[in-house]
């Protein structure tokens, strides 16, 4: 079940200076922590002059759109989906 | 025109490549969140029973959910079906990465729609390794660099019509030729609605003159062909399936125009005159950022009862300003006969100008109303879309939301950047 939602969520990332990569790897959800095992895309848009990072990312049985507002460096959570159909 | 019809197969070789991505909004969200890999999923426009399937996945068009299709139907037939609202902005990124890649191949890359390019390899050095090495690279590329869930369809002929046409031979994940070995073979496998422009009125056309097959097409006498169409289209027809290119157009900018499916029936002026403001607001901004002017405008307005209505008028004096626009069209809009519920709204404005050709006027004020629009187009640019609004268009929030247009892909570019 997919699920849009607007909040702000805990994320651990990781920076590879050798490969320029910089990923999401754990996140805290409803004081769960979650390790994240795929990064399925990561995009990114422009909201007038702020840069948003999109990461949608899957764990074992999860799946979470993080939002990094460049700007001020918050995390939000944007969409959640377990993989049960609507 | 003298029309030269006995003409054999082409000689030229084929340079021409289409690339398709298979289902492409679906399978970008099976990219992203892979708990939907495997699994029939559907993009809709909305996902409400009447919403329209816009993109259903491979998994989906195997159980018979087809494009264009309401969720409804789609969820009878697939009961287990996933569906979701398009994400514009990812299907962009993809289409910009996918364009990036290809241009490592040649210069000459068009984009057709946002999930489909035509590359013309003639004269580059990817062309000396051969086409099909290419394309099973480019393929193998895509999954590397893009998304490993993300399979292309991929067609090579002589002219852009065949390598389209080779692309939809094999979906999905197909790489396919058509060349002068093997045209007659495929010819004969295909019915002429397999060919893209060919649709059940030109079918019954081609079948009163006994053309059933491509192969009837293609050996058909000219005449037969031309009764069929009665048109210089019959020639077009005639160049196209031999491998001769007519298809090379590339079409410059006429209009800028927003539209807006409503989710609900709204048929009283006072709930669709917002949403028209929302149309005319997009519209305005893009005329602007684009540096134009406009000399005309266009409404649009389809009915849930299957009615249309619209008229267009041009004007005297250049109008660039959202304001000018939205009176303008307001007027149209207060024409309109009819007052019942509407499906659809559209606005356009077309006779585009520079707007470096703005003429000074004594009294209008053209200077003083170019700099307020320049301020308030600065306030959108760092702010976001619709940072400053008219009141006018107070409670739209949800509508007229982004979409990607049916074949245009001129500002993919811009909605990114800005």
């Amino acid at each position: 079940m997919i699920q849009t939602i607007d909040a702000p969520i805990s994320v651990i990332t990781a920076y590879n200076h050798l490969t320029s990569q910089f990923i999401p790897v754990k996140l805290k959800w409803h004081s769960r922590e979650y390790t994240i095992i795929t990064i399925g895309f990561h995009h990114h848009y422009r909201q007038g002059r702020t840069l948003f990072h999109v990461f949608s990312v899957a764990t074992e049985e999860m799946f979470f759109r993080l939002e990094l507002d460049t700007e001020t460096l918050m995390w939000r959570v944007t969409e959640i989906a377990d993989d049960l159909p609507n | 025109m003298i029309f030269q019809t006995k003409l054999d197969f082409t000689q030229a070789p084929g340079t021409i490549m289409h690339i398709d991505l298979n289902s492409c909004f679906a399978t970008i969200e099976q990219q992203a969140n892979p708990l939907l890999r495997g699994r029939p999923i559907a993009v809709a426009a909305y996902d409400s029973p009447n919403g329209c399937i816009v993109a259903p996945s491979i998994e989906a068009k195997q159980l018979g959910v087809k494009v264009g299709m309401r969720v409804r139907e789609g969820k009878l037939l697939c009961p287990g079906l996933q569906v979701l609202p398009p994400d514009p902005v990812k299907y962009r990124i993809v289409h910009l990465k996918l364009k990036k890649l290809l241009q490592d191949y040649t210069q000459q890359v068009f984009p057709r729609s946002i999930d489909e390019f035509e590359l013309d390899l003639a004269g580059y050095p990817a062309y000396t390794r051969g086409m099909m090495v290419v394309g099973r690279e480019i393929k193998q590329r895509i999954k590397a660099e893009i998304g490993d869930h993300l399979t292309v369809s991929i067609g090579i002929g002589p002219n852009r019509f065949l390598a389209k046409t080779a692309s939809n031979l094999k979906k999905p994940d197909g790489l396919e030729e058509i060349n002068r070995e093997n045209y007659q073979a495929i010819y004969q496998q295909l019915v002429p609605t397999d060919l893209t422009g060919i649709a059940g009125r030109n079918t019954r056309r081609l079948n009163l003159v006994g053309i059933q097959s491509v192969w009837d097409m293609y050996t058909a006498p000219f005449a037969h062909l031309w009764t069929a169409f009665h048109s210089i289209g019959a020639y077009y027809w005639c160049l196209r399936l031999r491998g001769f290119e007519i298809d090379e157009v590339e079409w410059g900018r006429k209009s800028f125009g927003n539209s807006y499916a409503l989710p609900i029936a709204y048929d009283k002026p006072e709930d669709l005159s917002p949403i028209l403001t929302k149309l005319v607001e997009k519209t305005g901004y893009r005329l602007r950022h684009h540096h134009y002017a406009c000399r005309g405008i266009h409404y649009a307005v389809s009915f849930r009862d299957g009615d249309f209505w619209h008229q267009g008028q041009k004007t005297k004096d250049l109008l660039f300003s959202s304001r000018e626009i939205y009176q303008k069209i307001h007027q149209l809009f207060i024409r309109c006969p009819y007052q019942k519920p509407v499906r659809n709204m559209a606005v356009s404005v077309f006779n585009l100008s520079p707007k470096d050709d703005l003429q000074l006027d004594l009294f209008g004020g053209t200077i003083k109303k170019e700099n307020l629009y320049l301020a308030l187009d600065e306030a959108t640019r760092r702010w976001g879309r619709f940072a400053v609004t008219p009141a006018r268009m107070m409670g739209t929030d949800n509508n007229v939301v982004d979409r990607i247009a049916f074949g245009g892909v001129k500002e993919v570019e811009d909605f990114i950047t800005q």
